[in-house]
């Protein structure tokens, strides 16, 4: 088939960070783990996606999670999903849809027409799971949908859905008033949670060492706050391409020591760069801020691009999937489980109550500002993949949003009648156009000519800025 | 008001193409509306409040170009053109929009729609994506917050009574919409498809009483007639999320078919489950509008253990309609970037296969620049259809 055509190998983009250069071979072992566990028998492997709350279930339960969306993230940035994406084309699901999903069902399809793993499977493919742990939560409908359309090419392997909502952020009401029906029914779905692992295993749960795991998590939580508070330095001693390498411990391997060690690591690694005013990018000259979509997995070396511009990317909002707990007004509990809900309702509400207080602001919004002055930011940068709705729908409105209410830079001009007045400069943004791992919507010339331009804008505000 | 002098499919069509005059009329005399996208919003609760509910609707005619100004243009195109005429101000005359958890497009331009639009009262109504027995708890608790938010804001409390009085008519409204749909066995149908959705989108701009009203006098006009407005062609079944407007089943009634059944929002998804009675008004319909509204945003898990046996719980609703209606083949159609129906496409390919019922399956963007697109395929298959 001539689908089955690989692309070029992408270049390898450079990282700031020895942490970051690490991950790399730490996402080939994981793979390979997989693999091998099922080979042996001795544990379940289970499909699931990152963000829901629930590692420290999993691993409790001795359950391996494969994270489907790493494994097409690792397709898209070995350019290798285009195979993939078509043999799920081919079955009737349309292009428009999360190419996540698309190239996980079709490497499924694939795998199990075939009996084996596709011909040169990236990292030795994705490995035929005991079961799958899908979501419905308030956001990203294939979460629920995409196991369900894999499940037709391997009927036998069970579905267990959890259903995680939160409350939407209402100007108007209090979130508040609903949390206590929210938490009840979120806990409710974890325990069934854990009464399908347990059936599925044929273990019981161990509830101390749930508990020990989540304080684990909690603990990581809180180092990784601290950790990436540490990029507010000037010059910035990692970006947000590194980022992209270190949300890996963040989002798959949550609830393991070696995440918690990971980022000791990091955090030691980015003192002693600030330490010697070592920055991500050797004159600093721009601090930018990632400030929403996922990145297109196949074109990281953008990252690089801009940092050749003197452009450092100090925060994002993309994977920063923790929060400071103590910020947090979660009830003291003994109960893992109730924890657990608690926690994953403090992460969602937590900029809810400061956007409140600013009028015109909304949680994202409000996410952007603070940022925006804590790390010193000179211009925003998004994403916006095209097959993705969960994450990509509502940037336009949040810049436009951000536009009205947050003029930051006080600029005195001399009026047409000789009066001086102040006018407001609005923070610069750019906005990027491609998708997470469907390399054909991507043109490297017209995203270097947009990087180019919106430096070129960088560099005249800094120009008025120091006249 | 309903004019029942003359043939009551010209007023249908003054309610159809002036959609909302109704409701402005109604607003000068005092009355306030509820706009609402999405068949999860539960209008039987606006009703209670005193309030009147009103479909927000798009226009495959209008260019989107204001709308596309606040929100990416990724987002299922339907509720874009819905999005682009409210910030147009098509829909001013309305004192609140309520949006439920239907799809990723929904949530996720909620704050686009609060807060770049003029109305005074916005609710967003969390929609479980599974049905246990813990889902209709929460369900039954989110309902029961959307009441008193409501009735806050209409200052009238909302009563077990007021819940009660308006679950009765708008099962009223679903029988008679039953019985239009009765009216579409005979073959050829007695009323044709693009006259029932045209009366089912009139209706929803209307207060309940005179959407009963108008389903009456449709009733008796179409029971009337001597014969069918369409000529006797391949029976065709719409599957599908919601179709607003008429052009792609006048298309297929155009090039000779008889679009006879459907499970489109604006059609029997929407306006078949009824409501149960006698028990506790929130939790029945917490029951109505998560477990019988077959959308595809709601997980319902695989109790069969085979995929033979899982679609044919999931979609079983198609193949009943299939055999009651005497379907002669269906068209799926699906928007673009709708995550909900497309990732469904290939599985319910695969249950009209298990029908043996031939398919057209139809990815469109809301827009009436592909008709003629449409023209080409649908007449293709009818022609294979009909040989």
């Amino acid at each position: 088939m001539a689908e089955e055509q690989k692309e070029a190998k992408p270049k390898k983009r450079m990282t700031a960070t020895k942490a970051a250069a690490s991950i790399g071979p730490m996402v080939k072992e994981f793979i390979t783990g997989t693999l091998q566990a099922k080979a042996e028998g001795k544990q379940k492997v289970a499909y699931t996606f990152i963000v829901c709350h629930h590692e420290e279930i999993f691993r409790a339960l001795d359950v391996i999670p494969v994270w489907t969306e790493n494994f097409a993230g690792i397709c898209g940035a070995k350019r290798d999903a285009e195979r993939f994406l078509q043999r799920a084309e081919s079955l009737g699901l349309s292009r428009s849809l999360c190419t996540y999903a698309l190239c996980g069902i079709g490497f499924d399809q694939w795998r199990e027409e075939l009996g084996q793993m596709p011909p040169e499977a990236p990292w030795g493919g994705q490995v035929r799971p005991d079961f799958m742990i899908s979501s419905g939560q308030i956001l990203c409908d294939p979460r629920s949908k995409w196991y369900q359309a894999s499940q037709q090419f391997m009927p036998d392997v069970p579905i267990y859905n959890i259903d995680l909502p939160y409350p939407l952020f209402q100007e108007n009401r209090d979130h508040r008033e609903a949390l206590g029906y929210y938490h009840q029914y979120i806990v409710k779905q974890l325990r069934g949670l854990v009464a399908f692992l347990e059936e599925q295993t044929k273990k019981k749960m161990n509830y101390d060492r749930l508990r020990e795991l989540v304080d684990l998590s909690d603990r990581t939580w809180n180092l990784i706050d601290e950790t990436y508070k540490l990029r507010r330095a000037a010059p910035c001693p990692m970006g947000t391409g590194d980022a992209m390498n270190t949300m890996v411990p963040i989002n798959f391997m949550m609830a393991t020591q070696k995440a918690y060690d990971f980022f000791v690591d990091l955090k030691k690694e980015l003192e002693e760069k600030i330490a010697k005013g070592e920055g991500e990018v050797e004159n600093e000259k721009y601090r930018l801020m990632w400030g929403g979509g996922l990145p297109a997995w196949y074109a990281l070396n953008d990252f690089n691009y801009f940092n050749s511009k003197g452009a450092s990317f100090p925060v994002e909002t993309t994977y920063r999937m923790v929060a400071p707990l103590h910020e947090m007004d979660i009830p003291e509990t003994k109960d893992p489980i109730e924890h657990l809900a608690w926690r994953w309702l403090g992460y969602w509400t937590f900029w809810y109550d400061k956007a409140k207080k600013r009028p015109g602001s909304e949680p994202d919004v409000e996410r952007l500002i603070n940022w925006i002055e804590e790390y010193k930011i000179d211009g925003v940068v998004m994403h916006e993949a095209f097959s993705c709705r969960t994450w990509h729908v509502g940037l336009i409105w949040q810049l436009h949003q951000l536009a009205k209410i947050y003029k930051p830079i006080p600029v005195y001009m001399i009026g047409k009648d000789g009066q001086k007045g102040k006018v407001y400069r609005e923070l610069p943004s750019l906005i990027l156009e491609s998708d997470i791992i469907d390399i054909t919507s991507y043109s490297e010339v017209d995203t270097r000519n947009k990087i180019d331009a919106f430096v070129e804008t960088l560099e005249s505000i800094r120009a008025n800025r120091a006249t | 008001m309903i004019d029942k002098e003359n043939n009551i499919f010209d007023t249908v069509k003054n309610y159809y193409n002036d959609y909302g005059f109704r409701a402005k009329d109604l607003k000068r005399e005092g009355k306030k509306f509820i706009g609402y996208v999405c068949s999860f919003v539960p209008l039987e609760i606006i009703t209670a409040s005193g309030s009147l509910p009103f479909r927000v609707r798009g226009n495959i005619h209008e260019p989107i170009t204001k709308g596309d100004t606040l929100l990416e243009t990724i987002v299922c195109p339907y509720y874009r053109s819905v999005f682009d005429l409210s910030v147009k101000g098509e829909y001013d005359f309305l004192s609140g929009l309520v949006i439920p958890h239907g799809c990723d497009s929904m949530v996720r331009s909620f704050s686009a729609w609060s807060y770049g639009l003029p109305f005074s009262y916005f609710h967003f109504v969390n929609i479980p994506s599974v049905c246990d027995e813990s889902s209709f708890e929460f369900f039954d608790a989110e309902l029961d917050a959307f009441r008193k938010s409501l009735g806050k804001f209409t200052g009238k409390a909302i009563t077990e009574e007021h819940l009660r009085q308006a679950i009765r008519a708008y099962n009223e409204n679903r029988d008679k919409v039953r019985a239009l749909y009765e009216l579409r066995k005979a073959d050829p149908p007695l009323i044709s498809g693009t006259e029932l959705t045209m009366t089912l989108t009139a209706g929803s701009s209307l207060p309940i009483e005179e959407s009963n009203d108008l389903f009456d006098q449709v009733l008796t006009e179409v029971k009337g007639r001597g014969k069918s407005p369409l000529k006797k062609g391949p029976r065709i079944f719409i599957d599908g999320a919601c179709l607003d407007n008429i052009e792609l089943i006048k298309l297929v009634e155009e090039l000779g078919g008889n679009v006879v059944a459907d499970t489109i929002c604006n059609g029997a998804r929407d306006h078949f489950p009824k409501t149960d009675v006698g028990g506790d008004p929130i939790h029945a319909l917490a029951h109505r509008y998560l477990d019988k509204i077959n959308c595809p945003k709601t997980y319902r898990a695989n109790r069969a253990g085979t995929f033979e046996g899982d679609i044919a719980n999931r979609f079983g609703d198609v193949g009943t309609y299939a055999r009651e209606f005497r379907v002669d083949g269906a068209i799926l159609y699906v928007y673009k970037y709708c995550d909900p129906f497309g990732f469904e496409v290939p599985a319910r390919k695969a249950y009209y296969q298990s029908l043996n019922l031939p398919l057209l399956h139809l990815e469109d963007i809301y827009s009436a620049g592909t008709i003629s697109q449409l023209r080409t395929r649908v007449q293709a298959f009818l022609e294979m259809i009909g040989q």
